[in-house]
């Protein structure tokens, strides 16, 4: 016996369930893009490593802040670079192991999605027989 | 592929066919640096011919120069990244462009080569969707 008051509960459930699911995939679509940029920088700044370990000890080593370029020490320089390079590996780690968690939800939340629209549609096939 | 249902392969087309676009798009950049860079790599050449205190003209905008006297041109700033500057001679400099071009020709024959493989199975996922679609339609 199927009362329109089930169904309409059903579908309450059903639509809230969606809108969960749908956040969670933009949530994913927003780690991968904050992903991509960190491993651009991740890049660059090893590439810049790279270069200022082929430099001689005395060479000149200017940073640019805002319009001004300041003369910085070889050695500062360096202990910059790998500390920006740890920092974004710890954040890459990091959004590594929050999209992992985003997508095991993401999975259950489709199953509890499916599990909803089955009883609905036994529901309103119990209905029509009737 | 032949197993999938003409559903799938549409799928599986329009995915190829998105990610044969994206690296296009990294195609064209790399290209486009490889372009500057050789830009650069000239200047320089350029540069070094020219003798210390030869008259220049200096830019200190896009529309405003004032007169200037070349000073050192043996030594050059160059851009490694992320704000810093290196101090270099100019054959470092040279030697800098040309690794840096070289690294540039190498990751675009990588790209070609990936990008020459997804556009082949976007072709044979057309091809299978095409002839499953004909299967399908006339049933006369």
């Amino acid at each position: 016996m199927a009362s329109p008051a089930a169904v309409r509960e059903l579908q309450r459930d059903l639509e809230n369930k969606a809108n969960d699911l749908s956040k969670i995939q933009k949530d994913i679509a927003k780690n991968h893009q904050v992903r991509k940029k960190y491993t651009i920088q991740l890049g660059e700044n090893e590439l810049v490593l790279k270069e200022l370990e082929l430099l001689k000890e005395e060479a000149n080593v200017y940073k640019l802040i805002g319009p001004v370029l300041v003369k910085q020490d070889l050695a500062e320089a360096n202990a910059n670079v790998r500390k920006r390079i740890e920092y974004i590996s710890a954040e890459l780690k990091r959004l590594d192991a929050a999209v992992q968690d985003l997508e095991e939800k993401q999975n259950s939340k489709r199953e509890a999605v499916l599990k909803v629209q089955q009883r609905m549609q036994a529901l309103q096939a119990g209905k029509a027989k009737a | 592929m032949e197993k999938m249902s003409v559903e799938q392969l549409k799928a599986v087309k329009e995915q190829t066919d998105l990610e044969v676009n994206l690296l296009q798009d990294s195609l064209n950049n790399i290209r486009t640096a490889t372009t500057r860079l050789d830009l650069a790599s000239a200047a320089l050449h350029d540069l070094s011919l020219r003798p210390q205190g030869k008259k220049m003209l200096v830019p200190l905008t896009a529309s405003l120069y004032v007169p200037g006297t070349l000073d050192d041109a043996n030594k050059v700033l160059v851009d490694i990244g992320t704000g810093y500057f290196v101090e270099k001679t100019m054959v470092e400099g040279k030697d800098y462009c040309e690794r840096k071009i070289h690294l540039l020709k190498s990751n675009y024959d990588q790209l070609l080569e990936l990008a020459s493989k997804k556009k082949t199975v976007a072709d044979e996922a057309g091809a299978v969707l095409q002839a499953k679609l004909k299967q399908l339609a006339p049933q006369t």
